[in-house]
């Protein structure tokens, strides 16, 4: 793969918060657009942005709204150029309908995420992580996406790097879900040089205009796009539509085209399987977590050792898709996955299915606004062992 | 005998060619005429290429333009549903 554009990246050592490292990674990753509606914990994002990017070269739009800013960035993507947009809950749920816009015309984009406490305005200087649902089933209608949880301010900007060459490589919508703590919190960031940063770049067909078709898909059912302005003329609709980008509103289409957006995710979905494991070999109770619930995880499970119980870690990194065969292969050495979560039970479902019953499924509920005590999580594990 | 036709609704036109640049079988030009608003609209000059895509209607900004298949009705269902 080739290399990020020196440009864009700001080598060095650096004690930065997760959302300036966010901005960062984007930057490294080629993003060179970004339009957006700020909003707390977001807002030091686009912040970062607007005041780095005369230097790189590229936009910010401060828009009128969160469905300006959303499709903006699709805009921006088939003109050329890569393109991300920022925001928290209230934005999210305005975003849904370009999200799936974006599902369906196959534009690679990157939606950032800092979850704070919902639903509607909540709260906004305050951590949550109840928009994990709504990352994967938000807008209407069948498809997949990616989503991505960093817990750390490094996470971020290595994550953002990585939102942004899933999406190209997938050509959809990817999502980097962070929280306002992980957002908010300042760390130590080690940015690398340009030429160690891999760059997935655009898919861009080799065929010439009139025998290009702007949705046939190659062998990884993912379609190759065009340069903007070198006379390839077709149209890109939110309607079902045809290999070459017609409307064409009938079932047979609908089964070709929705299938495909799902099973180019779904196809790859062992490939796309990150997470970080620890003491799971001959765990009794592995802790699932994410984001910065897994750090308050981390102290559970080291008090829970320092009594003698067999506990192991799970920290979901990519959590869409789901690592849906992994868990399911830990089930049945195990008594219980114990998941707790900044709200009141959503990725514990997708344990629970990938569980099948072969192992308890405890979920630790967390209305948002702080993050638990460790003491919480600890209780759960041992109430499992007891 | 044409795949398809172009239906040109001439007052609507404000002469952008978009339908003209755009269309894959160069079925249309601008004419040298005028609409009521002093604008040209486009005419067909070239009615045996056309398919009948209706990408002249889908970038039409106006909806001042559209096309049918032959095999289908001018006002048929197709263009019902392809809001």
């Amino acid at each position: 793969m080739p290399h990020a554009d020196p440009k864009g990246v700001l080598t060095g050592v650096h004690f930065m918060d997760g959302d300036h490292a966010a901005c960062e990674g984007a930057l490294a990753a080629g993003a060179r657009f970004a339009a957006g509606y700020p909003i707390t914990p977001s807002t030091e994002i686009v912040e970062r942005f607007a005041a780095r990017i005369p230097t790189v070269g590229g936009v910010f739009i401060q828009m009128e709204d969160e469905l300006a800013a959303s499709i903006a960035i699709a805009g921006a993507v088939w003109a050329g150029a890569k393109a991300f947009t920022v925001t928290s809950g209230p934005g999210f749920s305005l975003m849904m309908e370009h999200i799936g816009f974006a599902a369906m015309t196959e534009t690679p984009c990157v939606f950032m995420n800092v979850q704070r406490g919902g639903p509607s305005t909540g709260l906004p200087t305050l951590p949550a992580q109840a928009d994990m649902m709504q990352a994967r089933w938000g807008s209407h209608g069948d498809y997949e996406i990616i989503a991505l949880s960093p817990n750390s301010p490094q996470e971020c900007f290595d994550l953002a790097i990585r939102a942004f060459n899933l999406a190209e490589e997938f050509r959809v919508p990817v999502m980097l879900m962070m929280d306002e703590c992980v957002g908010h919190m300042t760390e130590k960031v080690i940015i690398p040089p340009a030429e160690q940063i891999e760059i997935h770049p655009r898919r861009h067909t080799r065929l010439p205009p009139g025998e290009y078709k702007p949705f046939a898909p190659g062998p990884d059912l993912v379609p190759e796009m065009v340069h903007a302005g070198e006379g390839y003329r077709f149209h890109i609709t939110g309607l079902t539509h045809d290999e070459r980008g017609y409307p064409s509103m009938t079932a047979a289409a609908q089964d070709r085209l929705v299938k495909r957006l799902k099973a180019k995710i779904t196809r790859a979905a062992d490939r796309l399987a990150c997470y970080e494991a620890d003491g799971i070999e001959d765990a009794e109770v592995v802790v699932v977590s994410y984001g910065i619930t897994s750090r308050v995880a981390q102290r559970a499970v080291e008090m829970a050792r320092a009594r003698g119980a067999k506990v192991g870690r799970l920290r979901l990194i990519t959590v869409w898709p789901f690592p849906t065969r992994q868990l399911r292969a830990l089930a049945p050495h195990i008594k219980a996955f114990v998941v707790p979560e900044l709200n009141l039970g959503q990725i514990v479902l997708e344990v629970e299915r990938a569980a099948a019953g072969q192992a308890d499924t405890i979920s630790v509920p967390h209305a948002g606004g702080g993050v638990h005590d460790p003491q919480q999580i600890l209780d759960a594990i041992m109430e499992v062992l007891k | 005998m044409p795949k398809g036709y172009v239906a040109i609704n001439v007052e609507r036109c404000k002469g952008c060619g978009f339908c003209v640049e755009f269309c894959p079988t160069h079925v249309l030009a601008m004419s040298s005429a005028f609409n009521s608003k002093g604008y040209h609209p486009p005419h067909v000059v070239n009615p045996d290429k056309c398919t009948g895509c209706d990408l002249c209607g889908m970038y039409c900004p106006d909806f001042a333009i559209y096309g049918w298949k032959a095999a289908e009705s001018r006002n048929g269902a197709k263009r019902d549903a392809a809001r």
